[in-house]
């Protein structure tokens, strides 16, 4: 299961045909949104934070082609340490997610360094016995975290005097942000360290070979994915301005998931993509009343099964095959 | 401190559910050495096997054995249509292994959605196979259902050896986890190895459910929490032979049961999983890994 991701050669997000239809795709629903107001804005919102989640989480799964189940415990560190630090402590919001992103990325370089040594199914077990111990904490250990009763009333982000209250400016900020971490993630993946990510993820002994620390850079692309779950977790709580332990727990897991794999993993904007189908899909088959559940599973079942490398790397049909991309078997 | 009495009691009860995870922990091992696939919609055929029997029980009034032998076959073929609608046409097109589990994630959700609709959401559970009991030595108590799980269990680790290490069919199977290509330029149809390991695991899977319902409930959620433990006793086992991933669910569900008595029922899991980072920390390819590869 130590799976090569899907990697492609393109060096950066090209403005070919695709890309321009995409982005002006995005731009409609965006348009259309914010003219519609109402429940899609939160939609979109949660969809931006989850956005956050699978960019990072697709440094480790996508480009190093690893397996994490467990980011979730980093998203909970977030969620919770935001939580604690603005409603006890009434610290400045941006000040509490920059706090609690360093927690959470210290708390990944622990966890991990013993934890990563292992390889494919027993790192995605150990990582989903991770997730699971940190959401029965949150259950019990009531008096941090308040066990099922939550947090409420956190504060909206902002700096100073200036929050961000109005529903639509907040969709704004959180899209900037995750655009901030969709560039990063672009950079990254085509600088020295993201090339040696890949190397890891094609083969190890590969990897080795080369010179490349496997073992370093593996904890750093998990790090790296443990600080934008922590992020994660943080935005949600600001913007829903509620969270419990549900909000980070195994449903987190596999709808994060359902995103990274439906966008296209090991893609630049797959993860970002496949967030806003996956968050959107619930709402169009809501009407279908009791059946909406078998419905979004059916669909998305169809969408693995017949764009199985995700809808981004649809895009790669009918683009103009000039390089010769390696089939890898993942 | 508990008493020694409710200590034994709650580590025989462990040991009966540890069986039970042991079985889906054989299930899991069985699809994923014939293809690579950890298929988490395992949990899912727990669920309709206790939900089938009980069906047929109830509103058929089938006898029990009946409706056990019945409902097995029945979930071994709900297996074989998960194979053929969704494994293969992904396994074909070349689908990342991780996206192909991912689907059998949304398999369990469908199948217990068309379950809520079909047969509703109410727990239900039906009585032991056998009527009295429970059997008391000294102070504690065991219940028949508890003999049924130890010999059906055990019935099952022998046939199922005896099924890999004897038959055409079963070493077949086993050729093709070792090397799917040189299996199929042996003559093995591969495709149709899959298909069997399939229904294989989900039969598994049904027989533990109708076990494991009379001293539970079965409702269309126990998919999940069957599945999830199913998966560390198969990691404990190390994904290797069957009597490995029975041990594994034994050992689990013993460590469960010792962590309900001594820190609380909330805990249960945070013990237990803490115990598999452990033992992962120590024996990186699960506590049989190293022996499976020799068998």
């Amino acid at each position: 299961m130590t799976s090569p991701a899907i990697t492609s050669t393109r060096p950066t997000i090209k403005f070919d045909r695709i890309s321009v239809i995409l982005w002006i795709g995005a731009a409609v629903l965006f348009a259309g949104v914010f003219a519609y107001g109402g429940y899609l804005i939160t939609v979109m919102q949660l969809a931006m934070i989850y956005g956050v989640f699978c960019i990072g989480l697709n440094f480790f799964m996508g480009y190093t082609g690893q397996a994490s189940f467990g980011q979730n415990a980093f998203a909970a560190i977030g969620g919770y340490g935001t939580a604690i630090l603005c409603v006890q402590y009434n610290m400045e919001p941006v000040l509490a997610l920059v706090t609690s992103m360093v927690v959470a990325g210290v708390a990944a370089l622990v966890v991990g360094y013993p934890t990563l040594r292992l390889r494919g199914h027993y790192l995605a077990m150990a990582t989903f016995a991770l997730g699971l111990i940190t959401y029965d904490i949150s259950v019990q250990w009531t008096s941090l975290t308040q066990g099922y009763m939550g947090y409420a009333g956190i504060p909206p982000l902002g700096i100073g005097s200036y929050t961000i209250e109005d529903e639509r400016m907040k969709l704004v900020c959180l899209t900037v942000l995750a655009l901030i971490g969709l560039w990063i993630s672009q950079r990254l993946r085509n600088s020295r360290f993201g090339r040696a990510l890949r190397a890891i993820s094609g083969s190890e002994p590969g990897a080795a070979a080369l010179g490349i620390k496997i073992s370093r850079y593996k904890l750093i692309a998990f790090v790296i994915a443990a600080l934008y779950a922590s992020a994660s977790g943080s935005l949600f709580a600001h913007t829903v301005g509620f969270i419990s332990p549900e909000v980070f727990g195994l449903h987190m897991v596999v709808v994060t998931f359902t995103m990274l794999y439906v966008g296209g993993v090991g893609t630049i904007a797959g993860p970002l993509v496949g967030a806003i189908v996956a968050s959107l899909l619930p709402e169009i088959v809501r009407s279908t009343g009791r059946f909406q559940d078998v419905a979004y599973a059916a669909i998305l079942l169809l969408m693995l099964i017949f764009a199985p490398k995700g809808l981004y790397a649809v895009g790669d049909l009918f683009r103009s095959r000039k390089v010769d991309k390696p089939e890898t078997r993942a | 401190m508990p008493s020694s009495v409710e200590l034994i009691q709650s580590l025989i009860n462990g040991v009966g559910i540890g069986l039970v995870y042991g079985l889906v922990a054989i299930g899991f091992s069985v699809i994923y050495n014939a293809s690579g696939i950890v298929n988490f919609a395992q949990g899912v055929f727990v669920m309709l096997g206790g939900m089938f029997a009980h069906t047929l029980l109830t509103t058929l009034g089938i006898p029990i054995w009946l409706s056990a032998i019945v409902s097995t076959i029945a979930v071994a073929g709900v297996g074989i249509l998960v194979q053929i609608l969704i494994i293969t046409p992904m396994w074909v097109r070349k689908a990342p292994l991780f996206a192909i589990i991912l689907a059998t994630l949304a398999i369990q959700l469908l199948i217990e959605q068309i379950i809520i609709i079909t047969l509703g959401d109410q727990p239900r559970t039906f009585p032991s196979f056998t009527p009295g009991g429970p059997l008391k030595i000294g102070e504690i108590a065991l219940g028949y259902q508890l003999f049924w799980i130890l010999g059906c269990g055990a019935l099952m680790v022998y046939a199922l050896t005896q099924f890999f290490n004897r038959t055409r069919m079963g070493r077949a199977l086993r050729a093709c986890s070792q090397n799917a290509e040189a299996a199929a330029l042996l003559g093995i149809p591969v495709n149709r190895m899959l298909m069997l390991s399939f229904a294989l695991s989900a039969a598994l899977g049904a027989v533990a459910g109708i076990l494991i319902t009379p001293t539970q409930y079965t409702a269309y959620s126990v998919g999940g929490p069957f599945g999830i433990n199913g998966f560390i006793a198969a990691i404990i086992g190390g994904f290797g032979s069957a009597p490995a991933a029975l041990i594994g669910g034994i050992v689990l569900g013993v460590v469960q049961s010792g962590a309900i008595v001594f820190f609380g029922a909330g805990f249960k899991n945070v013990v237990a999983l803490t115990v598999l980072l452990i033992v992962l920390l120590f024996f990186p390819n699960g506590l049989f890994g190293g022996l499976a590869k020799k068998a």
